[in-house]
């Protein structure tokens, strides 16, 4: 392994032992967001070499079940997946994994940039579930890390107006140097349909999408309120398991309402629009700290400074 | 023509009286209609009985009435796909500006529509009514003016099913055996659904929904835990539904829909209830089971009509009461006691059939 990131969901475990009904009761090793070289090939392994450089997609069906047939094996319910109970992660020197999820990487790409597909794969995901196309115009709600690779896909598939909102001043001066086209500072005080005007005053037209990354019940309201007639509202981010939302104004304005779970068939894309440059993603990292170093990292992470934090692995190569 | 155009009109708040208006003068692109059958609809009666649905309000007197069929008596001078004695289907909803939601096929979704017997607009429970001629259409000779009429609520059927994405060997569950959910249950077994579940409080609708083709019957109690509820259908159906389709509006049914519905499938919110709704959120979610909601319909009226006309569609069970134009006082009051299914009006006094 030589580079991998560490993810909400990583920090969430660590502190709380459980996501859900997923609840740790063995050790674990923790890590999903990562990339490494091939050093050993298992005896039916056709398409890769020893030495080449792969991101890994740590979501790996284990039953070629109906959702797997239909192209939807992220919904698959027994899925294997790193770093989510029972299953171990690769936050680990060496580490193995079906070769069908691994994708070499061409030779412009570093390995950070490998690990990152996994966060931008979100995004990829985000933004399909809400049809964002050429000429979209989208709000994302939440200026951390999903937030902003939903941006930047978001751009990247046509969009030619993103506004994306936080409460921190701080994140959304990144956002815009990621491209974004407005930003708005939020606060916690501010009423979901005022926040919904302000919204479509500063774009011009109400949101056709929005990608809402907080799983604040206020946010998702904001959300609602703000789509476009015959829109979509994406929920990426996690909130309470009962939410209490606008349901009629959204279903009478047949504006959809679609969450996500993971991701399924990005990392071709992603490697795609990432060597063709496309994309970059490169800004997001903000932090590296050795493996040895790896409860420091946690601890950076946990108290919310910057955006990506990454482990290296590789004794011989700290290079991002 | 005779002069006497008796209407059905909404003054206010539970203030319904029958009255004499003027017969209208077709616009060159309408038809005037010598209306024979017009259905009283769940909205009729709540506008009646709370002078508002959400932010439509009425405000001065409106005639109800959106279900509706009749004959082409007089041509707009610019129509050309009508002939005077033409039976037609009236669709209601006709967008008024050629805007971005009209020319993407959503028009349904158009603010400046125009809806009959939605404030301001007046709707059609009269003896002589005038309509957009694009919006009118032919029934073959096989179909009932009843049956036209009865296209109205059938479309609110067809919108859902097209909207969950109902389609061969599809498993459905429908929430609701009102006429809401009847029609929906009729749409998805046209559209090749194997296999319909159909819930409510009442096993006299359910035995209805039954003979209209329901796979199963489910009758639930208010008591029933959504969760508990989700199991007894998935464990009904051999697995839980892809798609449902939500007639009631009450919370702890789109709760039940979202719990049942299997994971990447579709949850359809036909039926209204409170403006802030608390639902399992993150179950939805981290299962990708849409919540798409209907406003109408759009694009149903040719489908309904070729469905019905080729006999794969029966909706002449529907109809429970008849009451002539003159008795629509009665006939509301029928309607609200929630007896029967669609109450039909005949507005024509020398033609009473179906």
């Amino acid at each position: 392994m030589h580079s991998v990131g560490i993810c909400g969901s990583d920090v969430h475990y660590w502190q709380n032992g459980r996501i859900g009904d997923f609840v740790l009761r063995k050790p674990m090793v923790l890590g999903h967001e990562a990339a490494g070289t091939v050093v050993k090939l298992g005896s039916a392994v056709k398409h890769l070499q020893i030495g080449d450089r792969v991101a890994i997609e740590p979501g790996v069906p284990r039953d070629v079940d109906e959702f797997f047939k239909n192209g939807r094996y992220n919904l698959s319910p027994s899925i294997f997946f790193c770093a989510t109970p029972p299953d171990d992660g690769n936050l680990s020197r060496y580490y193995t994994h079906n070769a069908n999820f691994c994708y070499k990487l061409p030779d412009n790409l570093t390995f950070e940039e490998g690990a990152l597909i996994e966060p931008l794969s979100v995004g990829i995901h985000a933004c399909r579930r809400a049809g964002v196309t050429l000429g979209s115009v989208v709000l994302v709600c939440g200026a951390g890390t999903i937030g902003l690779v939903s941006l930047l896909v978001a751009k990247a598939m046509g969009a030619s107006k993103v506004v994306i909102t936080d409460l921190s001043q701080e994140r959304l001066s990144l956002a815009k140097q990621l491209g974004a086209d407005f930003i708005l500072t939020i606060t916690k005080e501010d009423s979901p349909q005022t926040l919904a005007k302000s919204v479509s005053d500063l774009l011009g037209t109400p949101p056709g999408m929005t990608i809402e990354c907080t799983g604040v019940e206020s946010s998702i309201q904001t959300a609602i309120y703000a789509t476009q007639s015959g829109g979509v509202v994406v929920l990426v981010g996690l909130g309470k398991e009962m939410a209490t939302i606008p349901l009629v104004n959204a279903a009478v304005r047949e504006v959809d309402i679609r969450g996500v779970f993971r991701y399924c068939n990005t990392w071709p894309m992603a490697i795609a629009m990432l060597s063709s440059g496309k994309l970059n993603v490169k800004p997001l990292v903000t932090h590296r700290f050795p493996l040895e170093q790896a409860l420091q990292a946690f601890e950076t992470t946990k108290q919310g400074s910057g955006i990506k934090v990454m482990l290296k692995c590789d004794k011989n190569d700290q290079n991002p």
